[in-house]
């Protein structure tokens, strides 16, 4: 009787819940349909070797910033700053291009200067305990400053002068392929990505260290008693997260060849979406890589939505209402339970 | 046989504290020896420095024949001794292989990647050897705590522990748990291990333990084969003075029907099993116990009872008055005071002090507050008083809920419960992690007020505590009322059966 009672509730809100979701996403289909009909896209423009490139091409920051925030987080630091990451990895790539005359020498500068954010940020966050939240803010902001003031200071605008940039590496072969012959016809930080998404994962999952950041972002004090060092630890994947976050930056605005820092700079929020995109995919890289692709497919499609009828500008929000959508129905991500966590060895 | 571990003489201080003064305590290699004493002894502080948690101000350690100091855990770990913290150290998701061999893990292809097979094989093959009976690739957070504390003695083996210490390890553990936790000493001693562990419990340290050393006020009492003591000499070292082991219930007129309690139902939540049509009264000068193993629906009866919850069928009455739907706050001014099961959830606000959580529930009543603000000054005084009549130490009103020990803590709770000056009192499980002395105090409290003419509702998993204070018992399991009994005529044999739920015999109602 009781079983009964409580299953029949169950069910019904379970029910509620389905039938939120459903609602949710049909109209996003239904929103994006009416977008289509205004415009003269096809089905076919969107399944295409030019739209999977573009994608591909947009994947690279969001994907990189992603696999970064993983490490960070998984580890017990929440790194809410990839943002400023890119900002500053995507002008310190271009400064170092027009500097040298390298594309590659470019890359490395703008590894390094997201790595310098990110081991600042690690000394304020876990030598000094700050917010990890407001430290991680604080690192947005201050690239979002600094990036188009040294532009201007360096180059007299808050954009930089167009550079070289990275060429294609078409594979032959696989890049005749018919649609997903575009995987393989691609820039130098796109192949890196795949690398880096199948690496991140087979570190986290199957080495000891991916143990030990799993450990550390779940319980510190179980990995102390076991004999590992958990700042070490969480530098590392901080440090880490800088590097990723820097070959995502540099790699962006070297497929560009231009920095252009008015507005909210050439990133324009893509940090951001990189949080969002890891959390979607549960903290495994090769999820956050899907979510990557949704997102980095709805911004391509925007662009090229933005031919119709509606104003541009609302166009424009449609991967953020995506995002929401998609978060709201998905829904069940489950954070590391220390997380935002300070720790202080010898806690007893 | 040999000395497995020996200390001599250890002193620690604290800023302010000694916490052990001059200790002295002897291992035998393969035997089971229990630390008893009362919470604050300076047990737990003893085996931190075995463990190199802490450096001690004086004294020699002594491993296996050879002095040593332990800088950190590390070291004692290498040194083959583990230690089981009370809390236990394992991260949630993780299996039970991967919390194993955490920071040990094994390798393969040149160090580039753990063996999770090897790891898996591994710690099967302990638990195999030992009898744990602990499943290497379920997660954590899907076991039980008696299985999350196997996986901790699992991990101090895996690291090649010798001797293996465990701070108050039945405390969080059922009873059948704890007899399979026994039966897992008997094994590892068997096999050469030896067994320190800390315990403020005498049953336990009798049926457990070989050797027996009690510690006082961070003073080594004295140390004594277990078969060579009697619970009475072992309280009596304890506590410094003589305990009453045995509860006396001198006979009391039973007053008239304060609280009648008919046909209650609540569904259930997240598989806990819910409350099925239970009645039952409860009258003024009496002692109703509520005997049955924990998670039997125990604390959803309770819940509707001090109108935490209210129930999907069925009445409660109250005085006279139906008090089924009404809210907590209603049933606190109508004199129903309630001691919680859980004093850190739901009793006290630990990091308030003790003038704040002496307040807790008080808040509206006229002596504190005059509409609208609160007289810190009468706050104080009730804090004080509370603290005075009931022997709370530190004596500080000012002092935080967390920084008293547990039976401190209890005993404060009981004391601004009583404060309020009940008609009925519901107390869940009083004297759970409370040393003996606070516990004895406690039960002389629950005594005065029957004789005082208040009805006493009590909830404990302790078949000692409920049969000995109780005028009438029901057994409650799966949610229901097996029976109710007579606590002076049935048998331990007969409460068994009840608990597990099989139906008497005889379907006499008292």
């Amino acid at each position: 009787m009781t079983t009964e009672v409580r299953s029949m509730a169950e069910i019904a809100q379970r029910l509620k819940r389905r039938w939120l979701e459903l609602v949710l996403v049909s109209a996003l289909l239904l929103a994006l349909g009416v977008l289509f009909s205004t415009t003269g896209l096809t089905l076919g423009d969107v399944i295409s070797k030019r739209f999977l490139g573009a994608t591909l091409r947009l994947s690279v920051p969001i994907a990189f910033a992603a696999l970064g925030g993983i490490f960070a987080e998984k580890s017990g630091v929440i790194n809410i700053g990839l943002e400023g990451h890119l900002i500053i990895a995507a002008f310190a790539a271009i400064a170092g291009v027009i500097m040298t005359g390298s594309v590659w020498a470019g890359f490395l500068a703008g590894i390094l200067a997201s790595t310098l954010f990110a081991v600042l940020f690690a000394i304020v966050c876990i030598e000094f305990q700050a917010d990890q939240v407001i430290a991680g803010l604080a690192i947005w902001l201050v690239a979002l400053g600094l990036g188009p003031f040294l532009s201007t200071v360096l180059y007299g605008s808050v954009n930089t002068p167009q550079t070289g940039s990275f060429q294609t590496i078409t594979i032959p072969g696989l890049a005749s392929l018919p649609v997903i012959g575009a995987l393989f016809d691609v820039t130098p930080p796109v192949y890196l990505l795949y690398v880096a998404v199948i690496g991140c994962w087979y570190v986290l999952n199957h080495t000891a260290f991916g143990r030990w950041v799993n450990a550390s972002g779940e319980n510190p004090q179980a990995l102390d008693t076991a004999g590992i060092d958990v700042i070490r630890v969480r530098y590392v994947s901080v440090i880490l997260s800088g590097v990723l976050a820097g070959i995502g930056g540099a790699g962006y605005a070297l497929s560009i060849g231009q920095f252009t820092g008015s507005g909210e700079t050439m990133i324009g929020g893509r940090g951001f979406i990189a949080v969002v995109a890891y959390l979607l995919g549960n903290y495994n890289p090769i999820g956050a890589f899907l979510s990557t692709a949704l997102f980095a497919g709805l911004q391509t499609l925007q662009i090229q939505l933005q031919t119709g009828v509606l104003p541009a500008s609302l166009v424009q929000t449609v991967p953020y209402i995506t995002v929401i959508v998609v978060l709201a129905a998905v829904g069940h991500t489950r954070t590391p339970a220390a997380a935002g966590e300070h720790y202080e060895s010898g806690d007893e | 046989m040999t000395t497995a571990v020996q200390l001599d003489g250890i002193t620690k201080r604290f800023p302010g504290v000694l916490a052990n003064d001059d200790v002295d305590l002897t291992v035998e290699q393969g035997t089971v020896h229990a630390l008893l004493g009362e919470n604050g002894a300076g047990k737990t502080t003893l085996m931190n420095i075995l463990y190199g948690l802490y450096e001690p101000t004086d004294g020699r350690i002594v491993v296996d024949g050879d002095e040593r100091s332990f800088e950190s855990p590390r070291a004692a770990i290498d040194a083959g001794i583990g230690m089981i913290h009370q809390h236990f150290m394992l991260v949630d998701p993780m299996t039970v292989a991967e919390n194993v061999t955490l920071g040990a893990e094994p390798r393969k292809w040149g160090g580039l990647a753990v063996d999770a097979d090897a790891a898996v094989r591994d710690v099967a093959a302990l638990s195999e050897q030992y009898g744990l009976d602990v499943d290497p690739t379920a997660p954590i957070e899907t076991l039980s705590v008696g299985v999350q504390q196997r996986t901790e003695i699992l991990k101090a083996l895996y690291r090649g522990a010798e001797v293996l210490i465990l701070d108050e390890p039945t405390a969080v553990l059922t009873p059948q748990e704890v007899e399979e936790l026994l039966s897992i000493f008997e094994q590892l001693t068997d096999q050469g291990k030896t067994i320190i562990f800390i315990t403020h419990k005498l049953g336990e340290a009798m049926a457990a333990a070989d050797d027996i050393t009690v510690l006082r006020d961070g003073q080594t009492i004295g140390s004594i084969a277990a078969a060579d003591t009697s619970r009475e000499a072992l309280a009596e070292m304890m506590v410094g003075r003589e305990v009453l082991l045995e509860i006396e219930r001198p006979p009391v007129e039973r007053g008239s029907t304060l609280l009648t309690v008919e046909r209650v139902s609540t569904p259930s939540q997240r598989g806990v099993p819910a409350v099925s049509d239970v009645s039952f009264s409860a009258h003024a000068g009496e002692i109703f116990g509520i005997a049955g193993v924990d998670g039997n629906g125990q604390r959803e009866l309770i819940e509707l009872l001090t109108g935490l919850s209210t129930p999907a069928s069925g009445s409660i009455v109250f005085d006279g008055e139906v008090i089924t739907h009404t809210s907590r706050r209603d049933r606190i001014e109508r004199g129903i005071a309630y001691v919680p099961e859980d004093r850190h959830a739901q009793g006290l606000v630990m990091p308030f002090d003790l003038v704040e959580n002496g307040l807790l529930g008080n808040q509206r009543t006229s002596s504190f507050t005059d509409t609208g603000r609160i007289d810190w000054d009468a706050c104080h005084e009730h804090a004080s008083s509370i603290i005075e009549e009931y022997d709370v130490r530190p004596p500080n009103p000012s002092a935080s809920a967390e920084s008293l020990s547990g039976g401190n803590q209890q005993k404060f709770i009981v004391g601004r419960e009583l404060a309020r000056d009940p008609a009925l009192l519901i107390a869940t499980h009083p004297t759970r992690g409370v040393d003996i002395g606070s516990t004895e105090f406690i039960h002389e409290q629950l005594l005065a007020l029957r004789e005082a003419g208040v009805a006493v509702i009590l909830v404990s998993s302790k078949l000692d505590e409920v049969r000995g204070l109780s005028d009438r018992m029901a057994v409650m399991h799966d949610g229901t009322f097996v029976d109710t009994v007579d606590p002076d005529a049935v048998t331990e044999e007969e409460l068994g059966l009840l608990m597990a739920g099989e139906q008497p015999a005889r379907g006499e109602q008292q």
